[in-house]
């Protein structure tokens, strides 16, 4: 995922995905500096997100453990998903991939505001099930893309054809696991 | 008396003699540009099929390609033309030879290329232009095709579009791919041997990509493509479409690959190795974006990305 974040640095309005994109970003008045805004925040929460369901961590250094909970609620609210769901607006594949992005921006914007008022409530139960929430959308950026590789290895669909599935194959499971997961931990 | 005599002799035989000279000019001025048989001019085109091709070196080039043999000049000591074919335009020179109602010709390319050779063929019926193709280097691959030709201008058309009757695959890049079905072994009927019962062998099978419907629908030539038009597309169908544009003004290709897209096109004749100055605007700008979404599916389609 470092990798792909790498290619869009240097800043360029015409590289990998957005090669693709130029209509967006010749007509749409703030596509590029959004869709910049995106690359370049999502990268952080992914990371930030491999730390906080250590538990080593949140008992030796809590404090570590909550700033960069911090740092991750800031940007998701602020930064990715809000970017998300713009871009998401104009998502390759149609209305159906333009309703799974802009759904899951939401869900993921939700699910992180979520999980923040309740440890501020101090419900730590709470806090945790939105977290593992948030972090399963989060996730998608990794599972979208490696869906995709299976699907093309096996059927060579048409490149929008495969985003259409992908869009809604790349977090929707994540989700389902994570609900499953939830639903054994509260029958315990 | 005597010498006077001499002297107006020497007057005559001297004007006499450039007055012959004078007349030896005018018939060389004449005999130069003698043009024959102009009706013989232009295009003739089809097939040039492998004859003779050392079968012990791995097979590089290809068995068939679609040849333009240009005729430009005919006179009676000398034939020039072009010959067009495979992404190479040579010059051609030569002479001709008539028996009865059959012309025969002998053409040579320059010889400073590698692939340089002599044509020798017949053209009967004035419709029909049959010979063979002989390379200067015995050591070539392929050292003689075959052709027969007929007449075919070459004319610019932005609207003439790829026939839907072949399916477009892509032969010349052949991928293998691992397959471990063993849905088939299922199926086989009972009291067959023993085989089909047996665990079926992962085998490799050889996989071609093939270009959709969509490259007969659209024409990039005529019409400004957008990313909306292109965005579903393979980078086959990118590859056909964008290579149609140049078939249509009759550039000759270099790849196997493409060749083997157009060459069956019957509308398409090889004329010139280079048309960008022929493109027009929208032509231009469609090779643009097309080239940008070949590189975008090179570079994403089955990899790990968007």
């Amino acid at each position: 995922m470092i990798k792909i974040t790498l290619q869009y640095i240097p800043l360029n309005p015409n590289v990998a995905f957005l090669q693709i994109k130029q209509t967006e970003v010749n007509q749409i008045p703030f596509y590029y500096p959004i869709f910049y805004v995106h690359v370049y925040s999502a990268i952080f929460v992914l990371l930030a997100g491999f730390s906080q369901f250590s538990s080593t961590l949140l008992k030796k250094y809590p404090a570590t453990h909550r700033n960069i909970g911090k740092v991750y609620v800031f940007v998701v609210l602020f930064l990715s998903a809000p970017s998300g769901f713009f871009i998401g607006l104009f998502a390759n594949g149609g209305l159906y991939s333009k309703i799974s992005f802009v759904t899951l921006s939401i869900l993921w914007f939700y699910f992180t505001l979520k999980g923040f008022t309740s440890i501020k409530n101090k419900n730590i139960t709470k806090h945790r099930a939105f977290m593992l929430r948030s972090f399963a959308l989060t996730f998608s950026a990794i599972t979208l893309r490696f869906w995709k590789v299976i699907l093309v290895y096996l059927f060579h669909p048409a490149p929008m054809d495969v985003y259409q599935i992908i869009a809604w194959l790349g977090w929707i499971p994540n989700l389902l696991i994570v609900e499953y997961y939830l639903y054994n931990q509260l029958k315990k | 008396m005597k010498k006077l005599f001499c002297l107006l002799l020497s007057i005559f035989l001297f004007s006499c003699n450039s007055k012959e000279k004078n007349l030896a000019k005018n018939n060389a001025d004449n005999s130069m540009p003698k043009e024959i048989r102009t009706d013989l001019y232009g295009s003739w085109v089809g097939d040039f099929t492998v004859l003779e091709r050392d079968t012990t070196r791995e097979a590089k080039e290809k068995y068939r390609n679609k040849i333009n043999i240009v005729i430009k000049k005919i006179t009676a000591t000398e034939v020039t033309g072009q010959s067009i074919v495979a992404g190479n335009s040579r010059p051609l020179k030569g002479f001709m030879r008539r028996t009865g109602n059959t012309f025969y010709f002998t053409l040579k390319e320059p010889g400073d290329d590698k692939n340089d050779g002599v044509f020798t063929f017949e053209i009967q019926k004035d419709t029909l232009l049959v010979g063979t193709w002989t390379a200067f280097n015995a050591k070539k691959e392929v050292t003689k095709r075959k052709f027969e030709l007929t007449k075919k201008e070459f004319k610019y058309d932005p609207n003439v579009m790829l026939e839907d009757v072949d399916s477009y695959i892509d032969f010349e890049n052949p991928k293998e791919k691992l397959i471990t079905d063993t849905e088939d072994q299922e199926d086989t009927e009972e009291g067959e041997d023993s085989t089909s019962t047996k665990k079926a062998e992962p085998y490799m099978e050889t996989v071609y990509r093939a270009a959709s419907e969509k490259i007969f629908n659209i024409n990039s030539s005529t019409q400004k493509l957008k990313e909306s038009d292109v965005k579903n597309l393979k980078k086959i169908d990118l590859e056909i479409l964008r290579n149609t544009i140049f078939a249509r003004h009759g550039l000759t290709f270099k790849t196997k690959t493409i060749r083997q897209f157009f060459d069956n096109v019957q509308w398409y004749v090889p004329i010139a190795t280079n048309v960008d100055d022929q493109l027009t605007a929208v032509e231009k700008e469609n090779i643009v974006l097309l080239k940008r979404f070949e590189k975008y599916a090179e570079d994403n389609y089955d990899s790990f990305g968007r």
